[in-house]
């Protein structure tokens, strides 16, 4: 009898520590709640759910690098999400901090919320490997840990972010179309790339010769480094145009206001452009699409963290997500844009145009909330 | 009596230290008050755990100032050996503690270069080290062109946490229920590394002869010379020590991280921040005066008024400028009994 309990009571700590060890999400049958904004990445992926829990919830935004308009803009798409009337009832406390270009300080942070009680961590990750300990330290704790705009590399956690692979599909799908419109299935192509080294201007690329190579023109494709920079990309694509003359078409995955300033200042001919949303090529697109300027822009947007948020909550509410959702792209054609909708003339150029998902109720300007000043969005 | 008046004097020759240590305290204390679970160990492990790169990289620091340079490679050579532990920590214990040893050889091989260059190439430290660290970014990129690594799990787990996590994760001491190790189970392994290196190298080494002729170069290099001091040799020896200290804290980060990252960025912020943790430390720039133990709670200091903005409601935008703020009044602490002084020739020792 006495053995039997003592065995009984052995066997009941042991499931109780591995119940320990394990806790975190679990992994489910899809699909989830509100499929148009959280969308799956692709059939494969897996659904994750947590433990239902009563808010209102705790969430704190951990960003790393901090100094340019995005991250900027990123902020305060986050905080004024944060006071959004479909959301604000669901938060009781909120909370950005930003590390620098700083592993353990990021991953302390992270620590240091999950010690605090917080339910849910919003981050963008200064590495893609790395962040093992505080995965486990969260699954733990039962905290739901959302990285976006920079992902991880692993499946453990729930991940926002947009398809970069088909970002560089539609670019190229785009071009080929208003080429094709010219009557050329031939021709020169220049592609500006991002940061090298970085799985975004990895993905892009391979998203670009993917379209190309499947067409079945002869495209030559020449290749410069613009690392996503405005003056990086301009005295690239003056270099190229210097030695090459002349482009059929351009694509860019950023810096894209300056492509096209240096096409403008080389006397090279107007020219279909796919490019990102940076404010100031929206404006050239607008001002020289007569003249043969019909060009694309698609935006990584500052709003994902919205996103992040929002799905964050809808985790902690108990439902089951995907674990890479997959934001859709937010797409402008020369023909779509339109002064004050989707660019604005009296703004500079630097601002990063896209800011809302309508399909997630994330209806945040954001050169609205950048030209507030910061009394207003607290 | 004579202890006493022993004491003062000693207070008075560490005063900049002894003002360190009483901020960072007060600070540290005051975090934990607010805190919703301070004064436990969870905390206490994340605050360790975030501090022991910047602590070795400022102790790292310490050396090449002391004799009155400067090592601007000390962050790089945190990230290049950061990847060379990424790939050498797997396998057999036996295997993890030969490449643990041979990332921190790598590391002090990397200082001894450094140190060779200033002596016998009689370039400037600044400028040599401006292009070593260089160098050790371009290797660091060679061997991990992509962040990554297979850092055996357990080792993690085992190092970035306490003593009885440390003793569980590998069936030490009856599972770390042993009641020997009862008084200890709380306390952080990573604390325990940083201070088994502080008492087994740098103190050790400072009460060395040429530990002391390393506080001689920095005071009076010509001086130390006549005296007959190895000069060189203890120049050497500082840029040497420092690769070693910078190679504990990138073999810390590999572990903590279970990767590595040829991360540029980071690197050049650990070398600048490493600058910033040896003055707020009471080392002085012109060399001669002060500790790699100065250096280490320098080195808190900076971390701990970042605590701040995960307790505190501060808007993020504003946390820069507060930080920066926060630091000048730290280092303007130091410069307060300049206020004092009745004779101006007095400033310029």
């Amino acid at each position: 009898m006495n053995i039997t309990a003592k065995l009984t009571m052995a066997i009941a700590a042991l499931a109780a520590t591995s119940a320990a060890a394990f806790a975190g999400p679990e992994v489910v049958e899809g699909p989830g709640p509100e499929p148009e904004c959280f969308a799956p990445w692709d059939e494969s992926t897996k659904y994750l759910q947590w433990p239902a829990r009563e808010g209102p919830y705790r969430i704190a935004v951990v960003n790393g690098f901090v100094g340019n308009t995005w991250r900027i803009q990123m902020i305060q798409t986050a905080k004024a999400f944060a006071q959004d009337p479909s959301v604000a009832d669901k938060i009781s406390e909120f909370k950005v901090v930003s590390t620098g270009t700083d592993a353990p300080a990021q991953l302390g942070a992270i620590e240091d919320f999950i010690n605090q009680g917080f339910d849910a961590i919003v981050t963008i990750a200064v590495s893609p490997d790395g962040f093992d300990r505080v995965i486990r330290l969260a699954d733990r704790e039962d905290v739901v840990l959302v990285p976006f705009d920079n992902v991880l590399d692993t499946d453990k956690v729930m991940q926002v972010n947009e398809d970069q692979l088909e970002m560089g599909r539609t670019w190229a799908r785009f071009v080929l179309k208003e080429l094709e419109a010219q009557g050329k299935t031939s021709g020169k192509i220049l592609e500006v790339r991002g940061l090298p080294g970085n799985s975004v201007d990895r993905d892009r690329s391979v998203g670009i010769h993917e379209v190309l190579d499947a067409s079945g023109g002869d495209w030559e494709v020449v290749q410069v480094v613009g690392n996503w920079d405005d003056g990086t990309a301009q005295k690239v694509t003056a270099d190229a145009i210097a030695v090459h003359e002349r482009f059929d078409a351009i694509i860019t995955q950023g810096g894209s206001t300056g492509v096209v300033q240096a096409m403008i200042d080389a006397g090279h001919p107007f020219v279909p452009v796919a490019g990102e949303s940076e404010n100031g090529f929206r404006k050239l697109i607008a001002e020289h699409a007569d003249e043969g300027l019909k060009s694309i822009s698609i935006g990584q947007s500052p709003g994902l963290v919205a996103i992040a948020m929002k799905a964050a909550i809808s985790a902690l509410e108990g439902n089951p997500m995907p674990q890479l959702i997959s934001v859709p792209l937010p797409v402008a054609t020369y023909d779509e844009l339109e002064d004050g909708v989707n660019y604005w003339s009296d703004l500079p150029d630097n601002f990063f145009t896209v800011n809302e998902f309508p399909p997630c109720g994330v209806n945040i300007s954001g050169p609205a909330i950048m030209a507030q000043t910061e009394e207003d969005v607290k | 009596m004579r202890l006493a008046k022993r004491l003062h004097s000693a207070a008075l020759r560490n005063r900049a230290f002894l003002g360190a240590l009483l901020l960072f305290a007060v600070f540290y204390l005051v975090y934990h008050m607010l805190h919703p679970r301070g004064f436990s160990s969870a905390v206490l492990i994340q605050n360790t755990n975030e501090s022991v790169a910047i602590v070795f990289v400022a102790m790292a620091q310490t050396l090449p100032v002391l004799t009155g340079g400067l090592d601007l490679s000390v962050g790089a050579v945190m990230t290049l050996t950061n990847c060379i532990a990424s790939e050498l920590l797997t396998g057999t214990p036996a295997e993890m503690l030969f490449g643990a040893l041979l990332t921190l050889a790598c590391g002090a091989a990397f200082g001894c270069v450094n140190g060779l260059i200033v002596v016998y190439g009689r370039i400037q430290p600044i400028i040599t080290t401006l292009a070593t660290g260089a160098v050790a970014i371009g290797l660091a990129l060679l061997i991990r062109p992509r962040p990554g690594g297979e850092v055996d799990d357990d080792l993690s787990w085992a190092m970035t946490n306490t003593v009885f996590d440390f003793a569980e994760t590998y069936g030490l001491a009856e599972g770390g229920e042993a009641a020997w190790l009862q008084p200890f189970a709380a306390i952080p392994v990573p604390l325990l590394i940083v201070l088994a290196v502080v008492l087994f190298i740098w103190l050790p080494f400072r009460n060395t002869q040429m530990g002391r002729t390393v506080y001689a170069v920095g005071s009076a290099e010509g001086a130390a010379y006549m005296s007959g001091l190895p000069v060189e040799r203890a120049k050497i020896a500082a840029f040497t020590l420092a690769g070693l200290f910078a190679a504990c804290a990138g073999l810390y980060l590999a572990i903590q991280t279970s990767s590595g990252n040829a991360d540029v960025t980071q690197a050049g912020a650990y070398t600048l921040n490493s600058i910033a943790a040896v003055v707020l430390g009471g080392t002085s720039l012109y060399g001669g005066v002060g500790g790699a133990i100065g250096s280490l709670v320098g080195a808190l200091i900076l971390r701990v008024i970042s605590f701040y903005f995960r307790i505190l409601a501060i808007d993020p935008l504003l946390q820069p400028l507060i930080e920066g703020v926060v630091l000048l009044g730290a280092v303007s602490l130091g410069a307060l009994r300049t206020l004092r002084v009745k004779n101006r020739l007095e400033l310029f020792r």
